[in-house]
């Protein structure tokens, strides 16, 4: 009886316990330090690639310039990276500090900051000077708010084994499709951005050459014509209208031999070919009218912090220095932020083929509704 | 008189830290997904989401889809593991050992990797087309039969566990009893073997229905692109076309579809402890 009661009494007490620890909040560490060290923090958001490129960069810094940290905040893609976003708005509106000093989003997050309060500082090559080599192209979204530090665009991957007859134009890639039936994918637009591209740039060939800075939605009854032309497409893509999930999809279909051409993202189908995970024979290539692509962006969030502004603005001048920019190209695959003079030849060399540049789809939200037209009109048909 | 009070509090004590939990990390979501299914872009009380859920093709479409799928992934793995649960019940040979050791293993391999091995084996030029030869491969992958095959496997290990100790609970004597009386073997199953393992079925088949209607790694990374099942349609309609309150009404369709279906188990669980009372 009296063992039963000390179970008992252990039983309590661990309820009780339980109960105090769930009640015990998570205490939040704030930015102060106490080694006279400015602490910065960088949130980031992306595929691998990008989380190691920044582990790699950061301790690099860090070593040059003892006197600043870099909190690196790492997201992963489709977990909600929005919210990055969604808490430096907040943090803005009701005067706090959002804790994130770099940000690293795409052109919707520029104009959605500008737009909903000027949450970011305005970067020029007064304050950061290396911006003077950035690709201008490159600079013209960014709205003197961002840094472009990376591009990568949408290219078409091919076997050269079997594609004897390389298309050089849209029209000449959608004739190709048509002659070899079940040889061409792209994937689902609702999971990657190298089949959206092709969706995109399919239904906005169609249209006038600035279609694409449009953002008014009565453009969408302008799409018709590009969608007839994908579900003319269909019946001759792989298994007769199959859109695998996600970019590495249709990456896999091509390294197996399912198919012999994909739109696949530039940097993911290099460092591929160089892991020896595509086989050799997978070559690149833009056409013409090119695929989307687009620089990646870091922004500074305005927290009214003047040294935790200087330390990040150190940190933005570094970003575009040839030694991250060659990390760039060797690690990450990555077309360089800066002007491609500035690069050795033989890293000019490496991204000749795909060079030719590609479009920056400028439209926000529509992208989102050409998705979801594509899930109506095209996938369920 | 203390010591009622005390196994009271201890009663509560130990039911707290569950319901509060419960209550965190169930209650309010269920509670915030339901308002949010019911509130228009102005904030005002509206039905047009549910209007949307129930009109537009698409998603009846996946309704329908995603309904077929899982009775029919249900009716399969029930009748695969029933089956395995019978001989493995009533047979001692070698083999029957050798599968009672290894019938769990599929629960032991995580989804995505199963998944991912799945398509290797069974694509259009995997390792299965290599060894029947290309042309005489069907279609499995990005093809409802493919899905349906992943769920079996999937499914049956747990299945068929619970099964195999509803059968180990009907005693030697009830059936050496009745196959003394002369009851053939068809008698002996449908009278005996049936009634005394027909709640476990049930409990199974809730198990079942509710895995498979929420399922998304396999149908996301196997099935074709439309019609979709809801688990799918609905990840796309969130984080895609940033469609948050459709996706709630979704999700509040698929708990209704789920409490009908729990609402039979609890039902029939209720029953039989009375019974047994």
């Amino acid at each position: 009886m009296k063992m039963f009661n000390g179970v008992k009494r252990a039983v309590v007490g661990a309820i009780i316990g339980l109960g105090v620890l769930s009640l015990v909040a998570c205490s939040s560490g704030d930015g102060q330090d106490t080694s006279g060290k400015t602490e910065i923090s960088l949130y980031s958001s992306g595929s691998k690639n990008v989380e190691e490129f920044w582990e790699t960069v950061i301790p690099m810094f860090e070593d040059e310039h003892e006197d600043i940290d870099v909190d690196f905040v790492f997201v992963p893609s489709g977990t909600g990276g929005q919210s990055t976003m969604d808490r430096i708005l907040a943090a803005k509106e009701s005067g706090n500090d959002s804790g994130v000093d770099l940000y690293e989003g795409s052109l919707e997050d520029i104009l959605r900051g500008k737009e909903d309060g000027d949450i970011f500082y305005p970067l020029s090559s007064e304050n950061v000077e290396n911006l003077d080599n950035v690709q201008d192209e490159n600079l013209a979204g960014a709205n003197d708010l961002a840094v472009p530090y990376r591009a990568s665009s949408v290219v078409l991957a091919y076997n050269e084994d079997t594609v004897t007859d390389v298309p050089e134009t849209a029209e000449e890639l959608y004739d190709w499709i048509k002659a070899n039936p079940g040889r061409f994918a792209y994937n689902d637009p609702s999971t990657g951005g190298a089949g959206s591209s092709f969706v995109l740039t399919t239904i906005y060939n169609q249209l006038a050459e600035d279609a694409m800075s449009i953002q008014d939605e009565s453009i969408m009854e302008e799409w018709d014509k590009g969608f007839d032309l994908l579900n003319e497409l269909a019946p001759f893509m792989y298994k007769e209208g199959v859109y695998p999930k996600k970019n590495q999809g249709t990456l896999d279909l091509l390294a197996n031999g399912e198919v012999d051409m994909i739109p696949a993202w530039s940097d993911m189908a290099l460092e591929q070919i160089s892991k020896g995970l595509l086989p050799e024979s997978i070559k690149l290539k833009q056409i013409q009218p090119a695929f989307t692509g687009g620089p990646s962006y870091l922004m500074l969030a305005d927290n009214g912090d003047e040294a935790r502004k200087e330390a990040a603005e150190t940190f933005l001048n570094y970003v575009l220095t040839l030694d991250v920019q060659e990390i760039v190209i060797d690690e990450m695959y990555g077309y360089p932020g800066i002007k491609w003079d500035l690069l050795t030849e033989e890293a000019q060399e490496k991204f000749a083929d795909v060079m030719d540049g590609y479009r920056i789809f400028n439209g926000g939200d529509l992208s989102s509704k050409l998705t979801e037209q594509w899930q109506k009109e095209v996938a369920a048909q | 008189m203390t010591k009622k009070w005390k196994s009271a509090i201890l009663g509560l004590g130990l039911v707290m830290p569950s319901f509060l939990i419960l209550l965190v990390l169930v209650m309010y979501p269920v509670w915030s997904s339901i308002k949010t299914s019911f509130t228009g872009a102005d904030g005002q009380f509206t039905f047009e989401h549910y209007i949307y859920i129930f009109t537009e093709p698409l998603i009846l479409n996946n309704i329908r889809h995603t309904l077929t799928v899982t009775i029919l992934s249900c009716s399969l793995v029930l009748i695969i593991a029933y089956s395995i649960a019978i001989y493995l019940r009533f047979n001692q040979s070698p083999i029957a050992k050798w599968i009672n050791r290894t019938y769990l293993i599929p629960m032991f391999i995580p989804g995505v990797i199963a998944v991912y091995g799945f398509i290797n084996f069974y694509r259009d030029n995997g390792w299965v087309a290599r060894m029947i030869g290309e042309e005489y491969m069907p279609s499995i992958i990005y093809n409802v039969k493919g899905l349906l095959m992943i769920n079996i496997w999937f499914n049956v290990p747990f299945t068929t566990m619970l099964l195999i100790s509803a059968l180990q609970a009907i005693p030697n004597s009830i059936i050496e009893g009745a196959k003394d009386a002369g009851a053939n073997q068809w008698r002996l199953f449908w009278h005996f073997i049936l009634p005394l393992s027909y709640r476990t079925m049930l409990v199974a088949l809730t198990f079942l229905f509710m895995g498979i209607i929420g399922s998304f790694t396999a149908p996301f990374l196997i099935d074709r692109n439309a019609p979709q099942m809801l688990g799918v349609s609905m990840q796309q309609h969130f984080s895609v076309f940033n469609a948050i309150e459709q996706s709630s009404s979704l999700a509040v369709f698929m708990f209704l579809l789920c409490s009908i279906v729990g609402y039979f188990y609890i039902y029939s669980n209720i029953k039989g402890s009375k019974k047994e009372l």
